[in-house]
């Protein structure tokens, strides 16, 4: 009687693991089939993405196209752009998030909740125009065309804001306290006791930020004149016109500037997972 | 004057002045500036004049603008598929099997890859001679090639289903994170009261994950209406004005027709219509007590 139970459990268990495992194998297909027959068009000789029926696994291997696509495009140039691009922004929004985040976090002073008011604010009511704004207000400083214009508008956010917010209010008080009793400064206390504290939560914007900044491609084609400065996703646009014929290169210039972001996530989606998530906790 | 400089209102003020003006010009500006903008004809061609509430009448005249409203309201239709499909995902890779981890991230690249990758993928994918086409037509879904893109009739539908496919891990991990923070002894009790796993799922899991839900609802709501960079690169707005969402259309009046004024106008009507859909969603989930931060 208990052994046939027990056996009955086993079996229902059995059936249920293999559904679930169907199920997250067919979604898995779904989510990163394109991706996979990206790599394998990246690697089949020849044009023939669209010879009917569709190409959908290489016949033999090779890597003439990224090869080809490497030596055509300057994709140091471009990986370089994006690299400063990217850095700049990081710099920024490390810097400008902390540096706000902490006084709401820790310090106790008229306006606290005025300031709080009108972060949230800017997240409900949305601004569809504030691209055109950034146009005009980027031509008025004079910064069109430079690096600097492609990352002030995204200097510092809302969210990044409100995710240091968070971990600094994971510092115990006794922190500040201990620093103040040495008479250090309030900028020394920040930087030399605290900011090595929420290492994590950097960490966190670091790779919010560095993903965003390799992917935009829209802004960096708006203010930048010129196609020598452009970052990877923009000239990745660009070389879909030029060659909208050679998919070969194309699949392989997608599948090299799609790559790097796809291995850093990897390494740090432990990292990257618990800042999406922690965000919107209470 | 010293006691003040001691004080810790002024080292707030003094650690926040940084990040403060930064958000004024690039946060609060472009929302007070497209007030004033949106009452001129501001354009690089002629000087500025004050042109009162004429934009707004022209804006509801303008057949084009009427067409990517109405788009960009079917695009918000993907917000219902998205919230169950991914709640079901997230239920899934909530599981204790070994493995789980991989799905887990295999489903959240697409999140991380840029729109243009994703874009040029699924362009080809979805081309006459293309894959999708040929698995349809071999399992006898369809009888003949579709020009999926190209075609008025699907072309929206199409974009709507990528926005959906690479927006998917993302609301995955939201709803993983509320899925981990509801106790385990909640599902305890409800299975000694005898509850199966669907009434695990309606009686338990969704009210637990409202506020959730709610969160959820409401960015991918903005991310609709705002859709923009897929519609860009894949169709620019065509053909005809069958993709036409009002980000698209916003986006060639103002910086590829350099009307400011009128395209400022087109924003702020855009802004209210958000701003009202959002009030909507919170009084549907009064109950919710939605605490985003």
């Amino acid at each position: 009687m208990n052994t046939t139970s027990r056996s009955f459990k086993q079996l229902k268990n059995g059936v249920r693991y293999s559904v679930i495992y169907l199920l997250l194998i067919l979604l898995a297909l779904f989510m990163m089939g394109p991706f996979l027959w990206l790599l394998s068009v990246s690697l089949m000789p020849g044009r023939n993405v669209f010879s009917s029926p569709p190409a959908i696994l290489p016949t033999f291997i090779d890597f003439d196209n990224y090869v080809q696509v490497w030596q055509f495009m300057s994709f140091p140039r471009y990986i370089t752009n994006t690299v400063i691009i990217a850095g700049l922004g990081v710099v920024f929004n490390v810097l400008l998030a902390s540096t706000t985040a902490y006084p709401l976090a820790v310090f106790h002073f008229k306006g606290r909740n005025f300031v709080f008011t009108l972060l949230i604010a800017t997240m409900i009511i949305p601004s569809s125009t504030a691209m055109i704004v950034h146009y005009l207000t980027i031509q008025a400083f004079h910064l069109g065309n430079s690096y600097l214009g492609v990352v002030l508008p995204a200097a510092v956010s809302v969210f990044n804001i409100f995710l240091m917010r968070q971990t600094f209010l994971g510092i115990p008080s006794d922190i500040r306290d201990s620093g103040k009793m040495d008479g250090a400064s309030e900028l020394r206390i920040f930087w030399q006791l605290v900011l090595p504290l929420v290492k994590p939560g950097i960490a966190v914007i670091v790779l919010l930020e560095v993903m965003a900044f390799w992917n935009n491609f829209l802004w960096p084609i708006v203010i930048l004149d010129d196609p020598e400065k452009y970052p990877l996703a923009a000239a990745l646009t660009y070389l879909n016109g030029q060659f909208s014929y050679n998919f070969g290169w194309i699949a392989a210039g997608t599948m090299i500037s799609v790559i790097p972001i796809i291995v850093v996530f990897l390494f740090t989606q432990k990292y990257y997972m618990e800042g999406i998530a922690g965000a919107i906790k209470g | 004057m010293k006691r003040w400089a001691r004080s810790e209102s002024f080292s707030a003020w003094a650690f926040m002045t940084p990040g403060l003006v930064f958000l004024a010009i690039f946060t609060f500006w472009p929302i007070l500036y497209g007030i004033p903008l949106a009452l001129t004809d501001y354009s690089v061609i002629a000087e500025t004049r004050y042109v009162g509430f004429e934009n707004f009448t022209r804006a509801f005249q303008d057949h084009n603008f009427t067409v990517s409203l109405w788009n960009s309201l079917v695009y918000v239709l993907i917000v219902p598929i998205i919230q169950v499909i991914s709640i079901l995902m997230a239920i899934l890779v909530n599981s204790r099997l070994p493995g789980v981890k991989m799905f887990r991230a295999a489903y959240y690249i697409p999140v991380v890859t840029s729109m243009v990758a994703v874009a040029l993928i699924w362009s080809w994918l979805l081309g006459n001679n293309g894959v999708v086409n040929y698995l349809l037509i071999q399992a006898g879904i369809i009888d003949g090639q579709v020009s999926w893109l190209s075609s008025s009739s699907t072309a929206l539908y199409v974009l709507m289903f990528i926005t959906m496919w690479k927006g998917l891990g993302y609301y995955m991990m939201l709803y993983l994170a509320g899925l981990q923070g509801i106790p385990s002894d909640l599902y305890e009790a409800a299975r000694v009261d005898g509850a199966g796993p669907l009434r695990l799922v309606v009686h338990v899991t969704i009210p637990l994950l409202r506020p959730h839900i709610l969160f959820c609802t409401l960015i991918s709501i903005m991310g609709a209406v705002r859709v923009f960079d897929e519609v860009y690169i894949l169709t620019k707005g065509g053909p005809g004005t069958s993709t036409l969402t009002s980000s698209v259309y916003i986006f060639q009046k103002g910086l590829e027709q350099f009307n400011f004024g009128y395209a400022s106008a087109l924003g702020l009507i855009v802004s209210v219509i958000i701003g009202a859909l959002s009030i909507l969603v919170f009084r549907f989930n009064r109950k919710g007590g939605v605490n985003s931060y």
